[in-house]
């Protein structure tokens, strides 16, 4: 027998929850570096052109195959994908959706938990002191436990934060859709946006340090990030990262948003929900993320040094030169913790919905209660991060986020896009997405998910894979002492995968068993 | 910042503002 689905009690905490999935840490770390680094305010015109004809598409799409599958009681991508496309291949497919919030999830909830303890460790001034970045470097590596020093002598403290940061995943899980997620959305989200908003500016408002020179301004800051150069347009990379960084900050192509869209009534507007969804997160990328983080280190740093910061990665920003933007800045204890709070924020508001698609497959597929669900969820997600916890400084943690959280998804976007148009067909594809819609969705659209999306997607894998996936394969690139850590990270995944497989197979065949087939 | 950061900055802000600004106040009116 069908469990009774859950439904959201309102449409804003729907859209909030929505946004919270895509709102995080990657809207303050991702976004400044990739403008900076791309060509600056020129970036911001492959990066709409992408926005258009992929993200919003996309998030139309992915949001319609959720309510569809609601309708028939699914609340994962595996099953589905089996109402798309009636081949036993389909629910293999659709595991992808399962696979990679799961692995991803394992290891975001332990980011997420250090943006916990950098808030706590603001307050108590804990790296207050620390003068340069490699000091602030050797704070974080102890924190991690990938070296013992005067900081921190072991895993111990990060290990309690990351157990705090899953009970309080689960915790909100426990609460269900409605009186879990949705709550939580509807408190943490304007707070998110408060924080974010007060942040911005004190940014705005900073005074150039004592002794700086005459490109550490606010003004200079602004600049850094949106003055352009338009001979970035013409570099294919630049249009690559464009289009990867609005898959990723929309959260697209993960499987999230079909969960999410399931327990949708089935006459609720996908469109109107879809538009305001990615306008919320374009708003916290575009106006604040762009503004916080690297406006505030060209004033602390200068341009130059804030060139090495954004060149080095989003981590480097966030927790090497953010804490000595803090030390410096006035009140900056109070600014410190708001500001890795926000990220917290941020990142819970993610993270749960990485934990739910499998939560939704415990539930529907094989009968279990909702809590026994999560309590499930949550320890096989503390499991599968142990090694993350203990081998980060073998590179266990970066091939996770390679294979699952980068080459999976842009191969799950682009199989889910062809199977949508070319399989379930644009006919019904297309009264799916504007069913219930009263946000008219221009015809043009049509022609973009049809043409434009697969080509676009099939053109994304292909170039992404080219440049990235071989120099991957190869271990050449790894330290010996990293490669049996690497081997083991792919064989996890590779175990996850299976085990997913597995599953899906089993609740196909008792969906199948009890007269529920596609 | 020059002008055409200025510019560019005033588009995406004006862009991404306006549209959320219009989305959430439609969510709200049909709830």
């Amino acid at each position: 027998m069908a469990i009774a689905r859950e439904h959201w009690a309102t449409k804003i905490g729907l859209v909030l929850a929505l946004s919270g999935n895509a709102i995080g840490l990657g809207n303050f770390l991702r976004f400044p570096r990739q403008a900076a680094l791309n060509g600056g305010g020129a970036y911001l015109i492959p990066y709409f052109v992408c926005l258009l004809v992929i993200g919003i598409p996309l998030m139309w799409v992915e949001l319609s195959i959720g309510r569809m599958g609601g309708r028939h009681g699914r609340g994962h991508t595996a099953g589905m994908f089996e109402l798309l496309w009636r081949h036993p291949l389909a629910k293999y497919v659709g595991a992808l959706g399962l696979f990679i919030p799961f692995v991803v999830g394992s290891y975001y909830v332990f980011v997420e938990s250090w943006c916990l303890a950098y808030s706590f460790f603001s307050l108590t001034g804990s790296y207050f002191g620390l003068g340069s970045m490699a000091e602030v470097g050797h704070f974080l590596a102890g924190f991690q436990g990938v070296e013992k020093n005067q900081h921190f002598a072991s895993l111990l403290p990060a290990y309690c934060f990351f157990v705090v940061s899953l009970g309080l995943n689960v915790l909100i899980l426990l609460g269900g859709i409605a009186r879990g997620i949705e709550r939580m959305a509807l408190w943490l989200m304007p707070m998110l946006f408060v924080l974010a908003i007060v942040l911005m500016v004190r940014v705005l408002t900073l005074d150039p340090p004592p002794g700086a020179g005459p490109d550490q301004t606010v003004l200079a800051g602004l600049g850094f990030v949106w003055n352009p150069d338009f001979s970035a347009i013409a570099n294919p990379k630049v249009w690559l990262d464009a289009a990867g960084q609005i898959l990723f900050t929309l959260g697209v192509g993960w499987g999230i948003i079909h969960t999410y869209a399931s327990y949708m009534r089935p006459d609720d507007d996908v469109a109107l929900v879809g538009l305001t969804t990615t306008s919320l997160d374009e708003f916290v990328e575009v106006v604040l993320g762009g503004t916080i983080a690297l406006t505030s280190a060209v004033v602390f740093f200068g341009v130059a040094q804030a060139q090495q910061i954004a060149a080095q990665g989003s981590f480097d920003l966030g927790f090497h030169a953010m804490p000595l933007v803090m030390e410096q800045m006035p009140a900056g204890r109070l600014f410190g913790a708001l500001w890795f709070l926000l990220l917290f924020f941020a990142g819970i508001t993610s993270s749960v919905a990485m934990l739910q698609p499998t939560i939704a497959l415990l539930r529907e597929d094989f009968g279990f209660t909702a809590k026994r669900a999560v309590w499930l969820t949550g320890a096989l997600m503390f499991v599968c991060a142990q090694p993350v916890l203990f081998f980060i400084g073998h590179g266990f943690l970066d091939q996770l986020d390679f294979w699952a959280g980068s080459f999976a998804f842009l191969l799950f976007a682009f199989l889910e896009i062809v199977i949508f148009t070319r399989i379930f067909g644009m006919t019904r594809g297309w009264a799916e997405i504007t069913h219930g819609a009263t946000l008219r969705i221009p015809r043009i659209f049509h022609f973009v998910i049809a043409w434009v999306m697969p080509l676009a997607m099939g053109a994304i894998l292909v170039l992404w894979s080219a440049t990235n996936l071989l120099p991957a394969l190869s271990l050449d690139a790894v330290k010996e002492a990293d490669r049996p850590y690497v081997i083991g990270a792919r064989l996890l995944m590779v175990a996850v995968l299976v085990a997913f497989w597995v599953a899906v197979r089993a609740g196909s065949r008792r969906r199948a068993a009890r007269g529920d087939s596609a | 910042m020059t002008l055409a950061g200025w510019i560019f900055l005033a588009l995406a802000w004006s862009f991404v503002s306006g549209l959320a600004g219009y989305c959430v106040f439609r969510t709200l009116r049909d709830e």
